[in-house]
């Protein structure tokens, strides 16, 4: 018992991924996001995610891996409106990871965290326990009307009801480019190789995709940025996700 | 004292009769539904043999399956590369299966072929990988050039997937992620 302890403490080490060849780390530069969306339309096509539907979504129900809340800031006349996209932080210390009675969501070499559907029991602990509160759950089973299954993505399971999911970094385009990268023998995929539907899409760059173990890749320069913060640090989440906070003027 | 059948085949000893021929029924059953039912070999539009192919002509695999070092998908031939063959193969010209296939070629038709090796749809496989780390396509297709009618000899789950992953030390070979998507 006391040597599987150890060995779940070894496993929840922040970093413990430093001896892999990935980190993946997204950085999102809040002073870029104009709050267009575009990250959620991508997102949706690329990861089969269901349209709910106006009822449903007024129960809070609707599935977004990513979302861009607003906020308002100041008082009437003077008064800002500020956006920032949410998504699964892929924290090191996940809540999630250590809820999950099935092991369906854990963290992976790669230092991201995954979910399994097809293990997932539906307990949706981890969704009471993730304080980002990004993760779904499927209420219903939904179905595409013809012609529109057409563009399912068939890199991605398309999930049933009961099952928890959430936002995976992409990891089919992540498996795509580490492919290609055995093809050319190469240890490890190039910088700017992967490239997920939210950081394609966003028309003024402020989603910035990359391997934090590698120094010299974009993400890693841009986590250096002193405007950077991470989102509800103090719960010692310790997330992948670095925001860059508004420059006021 | 001996056992003899024959005991239970007297006209007095009706109900043991009749356990012993649903005893023999199920085993019978069991090998007709395995035989032709089952969806480990199951019957083919067309009674193709992979043993006159691969073994009598000796087709190399990829002859017909180009994709497999290439895509993740080893690809079934197109009607028209079975044509290509069988348009200069006049000795076979009148067996009835060359008929059939010929039928689908004027009609214009795919031919529909029932998939054996079928994985589930939350399974990530590329034949790619797997053929470029070395593996050889019987390793887990089983003797596919001695079969008339294809079989499928694995069992093409999780365990059996896992086990040869474990067995030859695969790079995050055992991480859900790699197969599961």
């Amino acid at each position: 018992m006391s040597t599987f302890v150890e060995k779940l403490r070894q496993y929840r080490k922040p970093g413990y991924y430093d001896k892999f060849d990935y980190h993946w780390t997204m950085t999102i530069d809040l002073d870029r996001c104009t709050g267009c969306e575009a990250c959620m339309v991508a997102c949706q096509a690329e990861n089969n995610l269901p349209i709910v539907g106006e009822k449903r979504f007024a129960e809070n129900r609707e599935i977004k891996w990513i979302r861009i809340e607003r906020y308002w800031e100041g008082e009437y006349p003077d008064v800002k409106m500020r956006f920032i996209p949410m998504l699964c932080q892929h924290c090191d210390d996940a809540p999630c990871e250590t809820a999950c009675p099935v092991f369906a969501t854990y963290h992976n070499q790669d230092g991201l965290n995954t979910q399994i559907y097809n293990r997932c029991i539906g307990t949706r602990t981890c969704a009471v326990y993730c304080p980002y509160e990004v993760r779904y759950f499927n209420w219903f089973t939904y179905t595409w009307d013809e012609p529109l299954e057409q563009q399912l993505n068939p890199d991605v399971t398309v999930r049933e009801k009961g099952v928890m999911e959430k936002c995976t970094f992409c990891i089919q385009r992540i498996r795509i480019a580490k492919d290609n990268a055995k093809d050319d023998d190469r240890r490890r995929v190039r910088d700017g190789e992967v490239v997920p539907a939210c950081v394609q899409s966003c028309p003024t760059e402020a989603l910035v995709f990359g391997n934090s173990n590698d120094p010299e890749a974009k993400v890693s320069k841009m986590m250096k940025n002193p405007r950077g913060y991470k989102v509800l640090e103090e719960l010692n989440t310790t997330p992948s996700i670095v925001y860059l906070t508004k420059v006021h003027s | 004292m001996s056992i003899s059948v024959l005991d239970a085949l007297r006209p007095g000893k009706k109900p043991a009769l009749l356990g012993l021929v649903l005893v023999f029924g199920l085993f019978v059953g069991a090998w007709v539904h395995g035989k032709y039912f089952s969806d480990r070999s199951p019957i083919q539009p067309i009674e193709f043999s992979h043993m006159i192919h691969a073994t009598d002509n000796e087709i190399p695999c990829q002859h017909c399956h180009i994709y497999a070092d290439r895509t993740p998908v080893a690809g079934v031939p197109s009607v028209s590369k079975c044509m290509g063959c069988h348009n200069s193969v006049p000795s076979v010209r009148e067996h009835p299966e060359i008929l059939k296939l010929v039928a689908y070629w004027e009609k214009r038709e795919p031919i529909p072929w029932i998939k054996v090796h079928d994985l589930p749809d939350f399974v990530h496989f590329t034949h790619k990988r797997h053929i470029r780390a070395g593996l050889a396509c019987q390793e887990c297709h089983g003797p596919v050039e001695t079969m008339n009618r294809i079989t499928r000899v694995a069992t093409m789950r999780m365990p059996w997937c896992v086990d040869c992953h474990t067995e030859r030390n695969v790079e995050h070979g055992r991480d859900c992620w790699t197969c599961h998507k």
